[in-house]
């Protein structure tokens, strides 16, 4: 009997385990989609930037970016070092777009 | 430059001192102690010049750092980096209380020797199993290793024993390869200053095994340290393998003053390969215990189930007793300097 508790137990596990890796899929799918909206805006900007007559690369933006996204992870329960790298990557990013024109 | 917290520092004052430091273009790093908190900056210095640290709020002190490594130097982290590899189900440390052991063969020759090699290194005491994929031999000529298919050998063999897996990644187009089998990723001393293989690695956050080039100074080698830390990959752990000099009676000298230095120098783990240093199975017990006497994290010891037919490194490969010999009689040393041996890593089922 138990057995069969345990092999019901494992069923279920697995096809929860299917459901949660469908949805991480889909989360994974949304944030390449917000990325790619982040890096136009950016492209834009640096335009703008140079529209304006300013420098395409501001540390103080980019430290203030950054300040902003480890209290907006701390806040939500994230461990801010990572969250730090990853926004570090992401900053980077946009401003290589920004720089190739 | 480094920065000393305050004790009752916020986690507002430290984001305010890190934006203040990251606003004029330079990176920081944050290494959290259980007495103090260090922020390392990493940039240009001259660039400081301008922000007023010492009247931050929150900041107890400001020093530079003069040694050209920063990352890798010991000023940078508030304690002692423990290095952690492998998952759940198979994994060692280096650098906290207890000594860990690496061991086993050259290379991986066939899967009945790594099996064999594997379990008698375990039964001992090691925690850890090496074995060699992709060999960098000085002759061409000489057995290169069994790629691939050696490192799905190793994978296996760390399934049915329970013991993480440390092997050589010799080249940049390899680095994906081998970090999907291997826990910790070793150069080998004539790579450890390949730049572009250390950058990949820094990628890959996987735990790098460093080994000091043959020829290699301390500062070199925690350049490379340096190399991989600075790519984005904080576990490294180095290893002292003894370096060339005049003397021809040993295959290398092992320097034994790098343990005690590297531990001044950096806060990273260091271990030793009594092995290769002495290049002679009679010389790998006296210089384990040495390195341990000295200050060193671990070892890792080359074991060959049958030390005569090696296909590689035959003269310097312990037989199996003679480990377990080695192994007993290092407990006087490890206890000697205020640490453990660890417990052994039993036999897990086999499924």
């Amino acid at each position: 009997m138990s057995d069969m508790n345990d092999e019901k137990e494992n069923t279920a596990a697995l096809e929860e385990l299917a459901r949660c890796r469908a949805e991480i899929e889909r989360i994974d799918h949304e944030i390449i989609s917000l990325l790619a909206e982040r890096l136009v805006l950016g492209k834009r900007t640096g335009e703008l930037k140079r529209a304006a007559g300013l420098p395409i690369l501001d540390p103080t933006r980019e430290a203030a970016v950054i300040r902003r996204v480890t209290t907006a992870a701390r806040d939500a329960g994230l461990p801010a070092e990572p969250v730090r790298e990853v926004f570090w990557q992401i900053v980077g990013m946009s401003r290589r777009e920004q720089e190739a024109r | 430059m480094i920065i000393i917290t305050r004790a009752n520092v916020s986690d507002s004052e430290i984001d305010h001192i890190r934006e203040r430091i990251e606003s004029v273009g330079m990176r920081t790093h944050l290494s959290r102690g259980e007495s103090r908190t260090i922020i390392g900056c990493i940039g240009d210095e001259s660039l400081l010049q301008e922000v007023p640290l010492r009247s931050l709020p929150g900041v107890e002190s400001v020093m530079p750092v003069l040694k050209p490594y920063k990352l890798a130097s010991r000023e940078f982290a508030a304690d002692r980096t423990i290095v952690r590899v492998g998952g759940r189900d198979a994994n060692a440390s280096f650098g906290g209380s207890e000594i860990t052991v690496i061991a086993g063969p050259c290379s991986v020759e066939n899967r009945e020797m790594l099996r064999t090699s594997a379990k008698v290194v375990r039964d001992a005491g090691a925690r850890m199993l090496r074995g060699g994929a992709f060999k960098p031999r000085t002759s061409p000529y000489a057995f290169q290793g069994l790629g691939a298919e050696a490192l799905r050998m190793l994978a296996e063999t760390r399934a049915e024993t329970g013991l993480p897996i440390v092997t050589e990644v010799m080249d940049t187009r390899q680095v994906d390869l081998v970090a999907e089998h291997a826990d910790m990723m070793q150069v080998g001393a004539r790579n450890m200053q390949n730049f572009a293989l250390l950058a990949e690695l820094g990628r890959v956050r996987r735990p790098v095994l460093l080994k000091r080039g043959l020829s290699a100074t301390i500062k070199e080698l925690l350049m490379a340290a340096e190399y991989i830390m600075a790519n984005g990959n904080h576990d490294v752990v180095l290893c002292e393998r003894g370096i060339r000099t005049y003397e021809t009676a040993t295959r290398n000298t092992l320097d034994v003053a790098a343990i005690p230095v590297l531990k001044r120098e950096s806060h990273l783990p260091v271990i030793v390969d009594p092995s290769h240093a002495g290049g002679d199975a009679s010389l790998v017990a006296p210089l384990a215990f040495a390195a341990i006497a000295a200050g060193a994290d671990g070892l890792i010891v080359e074991v060959h189930p049958d030390p005569e037919c090696a296909l590689s490194d035959g003269d310097q490969s312990l037989a199996p007793s003679a480990f377990a010999t080695m192994m007993e009689q290092l407990d006087a040393f490890v206890v000697a300097t205020g640490r453990t041996m660890g417990a052994p890593v039993h036999a897990r089922a086999v499924a």
